[in-house]
């Protein structure tokens, strides 16, 4: 196989298969779980309280921004991102879920950012398993996502 | 089967000998439309089956020699025996042609991977239009219909105006019948990995100076199955049942017809044609996020089409008229088109839609996209043989109407029209050398219709005003002119032949690129145009080397690319709100660009029967300027290659023609790439192809059988579709199609 493919790339004469030198970033930014990360995994949020999201975001060369997506798992899809094994609810029809979606900027020039937002849960929704969703951007443009499973009493 | 091959083994070494000096002195004086003008008298009847085969190596022959461009021709033959789910999934194997593959039965055109807008298709003489608008719109064209392809590799805008800019794919249909009578042919086929049934059968008849033939075409096919029992769309595991890519099934139902009169010097022919399809999307990746599937429902069957699902209908009715007198060739095309788009889907609520769909609302809650084109087209030219020159003086013209329809919104309506002028020169200095020259000159204009959302950006909606109701697009017009060159020489001396080009290129921005604006519902983000996009500018060097000697057939063509603004989707850092769920921002942008690359195909004949083939290609793109500065551009093809080995015994009176060939393909892994796009790993495949014409009850009928991906190995595409979400192509499909002339 090996002999095969040289074979090909010698047969381009000029055009080399070989490395790309080229200093680009590939790296995706990180959401790094410390012990002041909030919510975790089958974490427990109470209707009509206040909660602080905290947590840490990296990159290798500069952060762009983060969005917080929190929807209903009502229908128990999966994330890769985390083993859902929270005792998930039975399965459920949506009455008034909670959606929230809510974006935010990182200052310029950030390799590290402590990520917080307050969230206010409402009061009327229904409880039961929710997905809370954490993406974060870096200057390039990748992007990382980061599911958890959370529970609303 | 590649043109190479067919060259080689059809022809012997001593009617090369005759053939070349008569491609040098009559015929190559002429150009391929008066070529094709005059043979059509020879031509298609399988009774001249050997004048034909001269007839067709003298053509793709001459088009290579005479086209300093780099170009290929690609005829029935070649598309019967690689037949895929769709033309340019047949075309996959030419050196230099990729593709972005929409599920089974859909895909369009990578030509040295340059696509969407940048490689223009022209079917039967008229700009087919209607593919560019999304990585998910396949090419609407019946490759049943397609009789040969002639593929431009490298700018041809001086020809064919704007979207030429990387290539184009010009797709012709058979020479009108050359005899009084009547035939036809029927082709039915079935294939393994989607269920694939489907056939095309056409009738024909001349009489006299008059001929008619229509053609019906169509298929069903199932989910396509994939080598794995799981992917992850982005965040999401996705289960599938059996390996199916759930709901990718779909149905095509194409028909087209002709009428044409041949007299001695005026001919006309009037070709109406449609292309329906209708086929799934994979449920689990398209909306705001992969979920809420009905499971349950889309896997009861394999083979219905469920939401999401697209259904294109493209019409088109072109008239061409052509007169011969003396030196001068004069050819009109008169063109009308509709591509009628619908993407179907459940209304999905996000930012300030109203969670229940209204239903005063003019679309069903279903309809999430419709966008409806019509373009009216004029082509003109006028082509002088004078002794050593061979001047072409041409004029087009195009006016586009779009409408858009559905409760979601990523594109506004707009109209634009264009008009171009251009000349070529093809001068043969002497039996070696012959040198082209082309200028052309385009005019556009664009106009974009304003657009308001629907529903109102307030938390409650009782109390919204008319400002809430925001404009997503402000109308705005733009014009471009654009003056493009291109310069060119053949030199055949002998058995090599060399060729080289230099040229200028240009594309005009499209609507999606001035102005889209919201949630591209298969990759979760969020796009937006820029009003202030540059027409994009290209300089390209094309050389070619061409040996025939022997039992040896070598073609080297190597490009240098240059563009000065080329556009693009830039994925920033910005996270939308307003329209885009939290999803990520991209922005149309243009940026300078170099590119290179070459193909090469080497075929050698080892014996009678025996022969091997060696088909590569590589492309290197890099962004020069702009925000992806050093990085490469979306889509990029990795170097690959095939080896192939073919044998044909000599045939018995039951098996006539028999073929037997494996393709070797080793795709190299992909590490140039570019935000969103993921390392692609390399991966090697083998195909089958076996063929042969059968003796049942005295009547010939080709048969062919293809086992494509024979391992069933698990790979990824990186130039699919569905790459940026894992999921891996097609397993192993046997397919067979037989074929009947009468």
């Amino acid at each position: 196989m090996k002999k095969i493919t040289s074979f090909l790339c010698l047969s381009f004469l000029l055009f080399s298969c070989g490395e790309d030198e080229n200093p680009i970033d590939l790296e995706y930014p990180e959401i790094v779980v410390t012990e002041n990360s909030f919510p975790l995994q089958c974490s427990v949020l109470q209707r009509g309280s206040t909660v602080e999201f905290k947590a840490l975001f990296a990159d290798n060369v500069e952060l762009g921004g983060f969005s917080l997506d929190i929807h209903h798992n009502f229908d128990h899809h999966t994330h890769s991102t985390e083993v859902s094994d929270c005792n998930e609810d039975p399965v459920k029809a949506p009455v008034n879920p909670w959606l929230l979606i809510q974006t935010y900027t990182i200052p310029e020039g950030m390799t590290e950012y402590e990520g917080a937002a307050e969230i206010e849960v409402p009061e009327d929704i229904d409880p039961g398993d929710y997905h809370f969703l954490i993406r974060v951007t870096d200057q390039e443009g990748w992007q990382t996502l980061h599911g958890l499973s959370i529970k609303i009493e | 089967m590649n043109l190479f091959s067919f060259l080689f083994l059809t022809v012997s070494q001593s009617i090369w000998g005759l053939l070349i000096p008569v491609a040098t002195t009559d015929f190559h004086s002429h150009s391929k439309d008066v070529t094709e003008y005059m043979l059509s008298t020879t031509d298609t009847l399988p009774k001249t089956q050997e004048l034909q085969e001269v007839v067709v190596i003298d053509q793709a022959e001459m088009i290579r020699r005479e086209e300093s461009n780099a170009i290929e021709l690609v005829k029935q033959d070649f598309i019967r025996e690689n037949r895929g789910g769709s033309l340019m999934k047949s075309l996959e194997r030419v050196p230099g042609v990729n593709l972005i593959g929409i599920g089974s039965g859909a895909s369009k055109p990578l030509i040295r991977g340059l696509g969407f807008n940048q490689v223009l298709v022209v079917e039967n003489g008229i700009k087919h239009e209607g593919q560019q608008w999304g990585a998910d719109h396949g090419l609407e064209v019946d490759q049943y219909a397609a009789d040969q392809i002639v593929i431009v590799k490298g700018p041809a805008s001086f020809k064919y105006g704007s979207d030429a800019i990387a290539g184009a794919i010009d797709i012709r249909e058979k020479l009108a019948p050359s005899e009084d009578g009547v035939g036809g042919s029927v082709e039915v086929g079935a294939r393994s990995n989607n269920a694939w049934y489907g056939g095309s059968a056409n009738l024909f008849a001349r009489k006299g100076k008059w001929f008619a033939e229509g053609r019906l075409t169509l298929a069903d096919y199932g989910d396509f199955k994939v080598p794995t029992d799981s992917v992850f769309v982005y965040d999401f595991g996705v289960a599938l049942s059996d390996g199916h890519v759930r709901n990718s099934a779909g149905e095509e139902m194409d028909f087209s017809g002709r009428v044409g009169f041949l007299g001695d010097n005026f001919r006309n022919t009037l070709m109406i044609s449609r292309v329906h399809t209708k086929s799934g999307f994979f449920a689990n990746a398209h909306g705001l996020e992969p979920r809420q599937v009905d499971t349950e429902l889309h896997d009861q069957s394999n083979r219905d089409i469920l939401l999401p699902f697209q259904e294109v209908k493209h019409t088109k009715v072109i008239n061409r008229a052509s007169y011969a007198a003396g030196k001068n060739f004069i050819q009109m095309d008169l063109g009308y088109q509709r591509n009628d788009r619908e993407e179907w889907s459940q209304y999905v609520n996000h930012g300030y839609m109203p969670a229940i769909f209204p239903s005063e609302f003019p679309y069903p809650s279903t309809l999430e996209r419709a966008f409806d084109k019509e373009v009216f087209s004029l082509n003109l030219k006028d082509e002088l043989f004078l002794d050593r020159h061979e001047i072409s003086f041409g004029a087009s013209g195009e006016y586009q109407h779009n409408d858009i329809g559905g409760w979601g919104f990523l594109i506004p309506a707009f109209q634009q029209y264009s008009v171009g002028f251009y000349g070529i020169e093809k001068f043969t200095v002497n039996q070696l050398w012959k040198v082209t020259a082309a200028l052309r000159f385009d005019h556009s204009q664009i106009e974009v219709e304003a657009y308001q959302d629907w529903f109102p950006s307030v938390e409650d909606a009782s109390q919204a005003t008319a400002e809430d109701y925001l404009y997503r697009a402000e109308d705005f017009k733009r014009s471009f002119d654009s003056f493009v060159w291109s310069l060119g020489f053949n030199y055949s001396p002998g058995d090599l032949s060399f060729k080289g080009n230099v040229g200028t290129s240009f594309r005009m921005p499209i609507a999606k690129e001035l102005a889209a604006n919201g949630v591209n519902y298969h990759y979760f983000r969020y796009e937006r145009g820029n009003a202030d996009l540059d027409p994009e500018r290209s300089l390209q060097v094309d050389l070619g080397v061409d040996l025939s000697k022997e039992k040896w057939l070598v073609s080297f063509s190597p490009f240098v690319n240059y563009f000065s603004n080329y556009i693009y989707l830039n994925p920033t850092a910005e996270l939308d709100i307003l329209y885009g769920a939290g999803n990520q921002v991209f922005n149309y942008t243009q940026a300078e660009v170099f590119r290179y690359g070459a193909e090469l195909s080497v075929m050698h004949q080892l014996t009678d029967q025996w022969s091997i083939e060696l088909l590569g290609e590589y492309v290197y793109s890099e962004q020069m300027s702009g925000d992806k500065e050093g990085f490469t551009l979306p889509f990029s093809p990795p170097p690959s290659g095939i080896l192939n080995a073919t044998y044909k015994p000599i045939g018995g009176a039951v098996f006539e023609n028999p073929y037997f060939a494996v393709d070797f393909r080793v795709t190299e892994r992909q590490n140039n790439i570019v935000p969103p796009e993921k390392v692609t790993p390399g991966y090697q495949l083998v195909h089958l192809r076996a063929g042969s014409s059968i003796s049942v009850l005295g009547q010939a009928i080709q048969t062919d059988l293809q086992i494509q991906n024979l391992f069933n190995t698990r790979y990824l595409n990186h130039t699919s579709f569905y790459r940026l979400i894992n999921l891996p192509e097609a397993g192993r499909n046997i397919s067979l199609s037989l074929s009947y002339q009468f």
